[in-house]
């Protein structure tokens, strides 16, 4: 009766050994192959805000470039110098700069107008922006803006786009981020500088 | 031609599985005479007239699992019929001895199949949130995950039908995916190490087994169903099975829906739910020592998340954090899912051998393969919610070769070798680098376990070994972007020790003290980017070593009188290299604006508190329980809080039962009441938002069963959060920017054909 425990012991310890030596014997395949790197389509990585007076001279370029997205390097970021008392009208683009050629995000903006805002805040109190542009249902985008100073000073501008914001909320048409809600896409600040 | 026998006489006894005590009054039906008859006092009934012929018979008791089985009378019979008490109810200890195979001494705590009935509304997380010690960490009321003394996600073991679940644990908002609707039992071993499964470990470990398939030759099954108030949620469950003179099977379904929950005063837009799962388990006898089964499971779900919780940047969350109602709150209900919502799939293929050697030695071979499929997808611009964000592939192939025999000197020993080999990629397509990396590992694990058992005393001893081999491929974030490979190898040894002793009064003390390990999770070596969740940068470390853990459990149980049950378990964990997530001192900022950024650091911890379980039993029928748990963890080396651990807590219920209205048995009402202190045991500064208030939680149940066309159908209704409180956990991640849901009336019934 021993003696069969022990073959049949044998038998099972063999074919264990077996079986683990098979299923450990594919070396080769333990190595994962090179992963996609994908194609960040829908990163924003550069803000122009173009600023140009109503009443004729050379345009004010705002821009704000964020290349490597959540990396720690820093952004490279151009302020700018207005004239007091001006009217100017201001241009956003947007660009993703990861893709060659840098893609438009202005125009996804554009397609999708009625699901983003932009808004504008400063610290310079008589610093104004209107928006001049509406999407289908008649409310603000932001793409399009009329930027009006007042006295010298300076300052910082804040600009800030919500993809889906509830638009038709209190106040939200005429600029007010409060009760806006949504996303955050970008936030970027600028300083300003308003001379004679 | 002898003409069938008319007066044969059963007679029989009715007793309690494991105490060996009668049960009185309990009903025993013959279904095909139908004929019954109750106990009396001493457990004893008798069926004075019966036909020769196969019958199936049920016995029932209140408070037990009611048995069915199927039996053949020829003659004059005796009968002896042992039921199983709830473990919720009765001694805990008594019915956990039997709730695994192998026996421990490690505390154990258990939901049976009627328990699983009663709360069939629930996902397996939230099921096992009203045993001691256990709570859940949530993203919501869809995705939630069991957190057992202070522990989850790849800290535990989770278990499905003997096979390590292989998914995405890593993520505090990735869900199990497992269906507890296909489970017969589930246990919760809040041990020191879990020697026997493979897997990163510091202790405790779950396991979901599906139930037994009966030893009945006809067609039979199960079919459940509940309807809920909150989310307007349906579910339908469905169990067949059959037992043929050697091949057996059974078979699975479960469909369930809901829309949108509610809070207390307001809708959650976007938090429905679709599931559907199956399972087919099948096994054959080749003769009586060899055994084969194969079984395939799939899980298959989509889970929408709080469209208000989608967030861009810090502002966006310190805004959230200051309104009365979410954005994006709806005002009418919704069964829509849209972006942000999951889509899970996991499959299960399953096969396993057993060889009886003969009565003392047993040899097991298991080959088990698992297919996880995880979609995450997100609000995005220019119609591209219907890509997928995250789109994560895991197989993983595990082959398991077990023994487990009796030594002459009474030593039971267990032991075996342990192969997985885990393949992760990333689908490509989403448009967004992969948070984790694509990787491969192998892992290969040896374990032997010894225990011996006398009447007084049992002890047990044990070791484990691992050895992990993974090869990963990270892309790095710099310009331009590479391929970074890392190889990383890692041991791990594991040792647990315990004993077990009853006094002569009954009264039950274990201690155990086990030594655990485990590896640093692929996420904590190498996510890399923005967390939507929390609005940060989360950054991991690939030099992160292993995390070692110490562990000593103490517990004590027993009965006073035989009026009170008690339990009581304490537990002390120090944790040396405990890997967390560290608020850095550092924003950075990005076009998108500031954000904080998190990295993965390890320091030493030490977790400690106690769970207490106790019933007074007024009467027979009137009885009352109280369960706390108590739990503080602290980072010992700074000196400071751990966060994420849940909060103190306090259960009291009151049960009476009445053992017949009408049609109706097994009637039993339930008041229960939940409170859930503040999390005191954290500084501000280690969280966005302060720890949510305390709350208190009041519910209600009424069941009863009762015959339907000789078949038992059990109906349950019960209401959850009664008095419509507006409360938020500690846990939930949604606490930022929701209320928990408000009231919730559900109605199951459960019926065997």
């Amino acid at each position: 009766m021993k003696n069969i425990f022990q073959t049949k012991s044998l038998i099972l310890l063999s074919i264990s050994i077996s079986l683990i030596s098979m299923i450990s014997c594919s070396d080769d395949l333990v190595v994962p192959d090179d992963p996609v790197i994908e194609n960040e389509e829908e990163v924003i990585t550069t803000l122009t805000y173009t600023l140009t007076p109503s009443e004729g001279g050379s345009a004010v370029v705002l821009t704000y470039q964020d290349l490597d997205g959540d990396g720690a390097n820093e952004p490279t970021i151009t302020n700018g110098m207005l004239s007091d008392s001006t009217v100017y009208t201001g241009a956003l683009t947007l660009l993703n700069e990861t893709e060659l050629p840098a893609e438009s995000i202005t125009e996804e903006i554009e397609e999708e107008d009625d699901e983003h805002q932009f808004f504008f805040s400063s610290t310079i109190t008589d610093l104004q922006v209107e928006y001049a542009d509406e999407d289908g249902d008649g409310k603000p985008v932001g793409l399009t803006t009329t930027l009006t100073t007042g006295a010298v000073g300076s300052g910082t501008l804040t600009i800030t786009l919500r993809h889906e914001p509830e638009k038709s909320a209190a106040n939200v048409a005429s600029g007010d981020i409060t009760s806006a809600g949504g996303e955050t896409d970008i936030s970027v600040t600028f300083t300003l500088t308003i001379e004679e | 031609m002898i003409a069938q026998r008319c007066d044969l006489k059963v007679l029989g006894r009715v007793q309690d599985s494991h105490s060996l005590d009668p049960i009185p009054f309990a009903n025993v039906y013959f279904k095909e005479a139908q004929q019954g008859a109750v106990s009396d006092v001493n457990g004893f009934f008798e069926i004075p007239v019966l036909c020769q012929g196969s019958y199936h018979v049920s016995v029932s008791h209140i408070g037990c699992q009611t048995r069915e089985l199927y039996m053949t009378v020829k003659h004059d019979t005796t009968i002896l019929l042992e039921l199983e008490h709830h473990s919720q109810i009765m001694d805990e200890l008594a019915v956990a001895a039997s709730a695994i195979e192998e026996a421990t001494t490690q505390e154990i705590m258990l939901m049976d199949a009627y328990e699983i009935s009663q709360n069939a509304d629930k996902n397996m997380a939230n099921m096992l949130g009203d045993l001691a010690g256990v709570s859940v960490i949530k993203n919501g009321t869809n995705i939630a995950k069991p957190v057992v003394n202070g522990l989850y996600g790849d800290r535990l073991i989770l278990l499905n039908n003997g096979v390590t679940q292989s998914g995405q644990q890593w993520g505090a908002d990735h869900s199990p995916e497992i269906d507890p609707l296909a489970a017969g039992k589930i246990t919760v071993i809040k041990g020191v190490s879990a020697l026997a499964y493979q897997g990163s470990n510091l202790g405790s470990a779950i396991l979901v087994s599906p139930p037994k398939i009966d030893s009945e030759p006809h067609f039979h099954g199960k079919v459940r169903y509940f309807f809920e108030s909150n989310g307007l949620g349906t579910g339908l469950n469905i169990r067949v099975q059959k037992h043929h003179h050697k091949f057996a099977w059974s078979l699975v379904g479960t469909a369930k829906k809901k829309g949108d929950s509610q809070a207390a005063s307001y809708h959650l837009t976007n938090t429905g739910a679709v599931e559907g799962d199956f399972s087919l388990q099948t096994e054959y006898n080749h003769n009586t020592s060899l055994k084969s089964e194969l079984f395939f499971s799939s899980f298959n779900a989509h889970l929408g998340v709080l469209r208000g919780a989608h967030i861009g940047n810090l502002t966006d969350l310190e805004e959230a954090l200051v309104r009365s109602e979410p954005f994006y709150t709806k005002d009418q209900f919704s069964y829509q899912i849209k972006a942000p919502y999951q889509k899970i799939n996991h499959h299960l293929l399953k096969w396993n051998t057993s060889y009886l050697l003969n009565k003392d030695h047993k040899f097991d071979f298991t080959y088990a393969v698992q297919w996880d499929l995880r979609k995450e997808f997100d609000v995005r611009r220019s119609g591209r919610s219907v890509k997928p964000s995250m789109s994560l592939n895991q197989r993983s192939y595990f082959t398991e070769i077990k023994y487990r025999g009796y030594l002459s000197n009474d030593w039971e020993v267990s032991s075996g070798v342990q192969l997985n080999r885990k393949d992760n990629y990333n689908e490509a397509g989403t448009g967004i680098l992969p948070l984790i990396p694509d990787y491969i590992s192998f892992e290969t694990g040896l374990f032997v376990m010894a225990t011996k058992k006398n009447e007084q005393f049992s002890f047990e001893l044990g070791g484990r070994y691992d050895y992990l081999d993974q090869r990963v491929a990270t892309i790095s974030r710099g310009i331009p972007k590479e391929i970074k490979r890392y190889h990383n190898y890692v041991s791990n040894v594991g040792l647990a020790g315990g004993g077990n002793y009853v006094f002569s009064n009954g009264m039950n003390l274990s201690y155990n003290l086990g030594l655990a390990s485990r590896n640093p999770g692929i996420n904590e070596r190498y996510s890399n980017g923005l967390h939507q969740g929390i609005s940060g940068i989360e950054e991991g470390n690939p030099d992160l070593v292993s995390e070692q853990s110490l562990k000593n459990t103490l517990a004590l149980g027993g009965k006073i009188n035989a009026k009170i049950l008690y339990e009581i378990l304490y537990y002390d964990q120090a944790i040396e290299n405990f890997i967390f997530l560290n608020p850095q001192n550092e924003f950075r900022t990005t076009i998108r604006g500031t954000f904080p950024v998190f990295k993965y650091v390890q320091t030493r911890a030490r977790i400690f508190g106690w769970d207490f379980t106790s019933t007074f039993l007024f009467s027979d029928s009137f009885n009352a329980s109280l369960r706390a748990s108590y739990l503080k963890g602290t980072d010992t080396q700074n000196n400071i809080p751990l966060i994420y651990l849940p909060s103190n807590n306090l259960f009291l219920s009151f049960k009476y039962q009445i053992p017949s209205v009408g049609q109706w048995s097994q009637m039993t009402f339930e008041l229960s009441n939940k409170y859930v202190f503040e999390q005191k045991n954290i500084m501000s500064d280690q969280d966005f938002a302060s720890p949510p208030k305390g709350y208190n939680l009041t519910g209600v149940k009424i069941s009863g069963e009762r015959k339907l066309g000789g078949n038992r159908l059990n109906m349950f209704l019960r209401i959850d959060n009664l008095f419509n409180v507006s409360y938020r956990d500690y846990l939930n991640r949604l606490r930022y920017f929701a209320d928990d849901l408000g009231i919730n009336v559900i109605t199951g019934l459960n019926l065997n054909f």
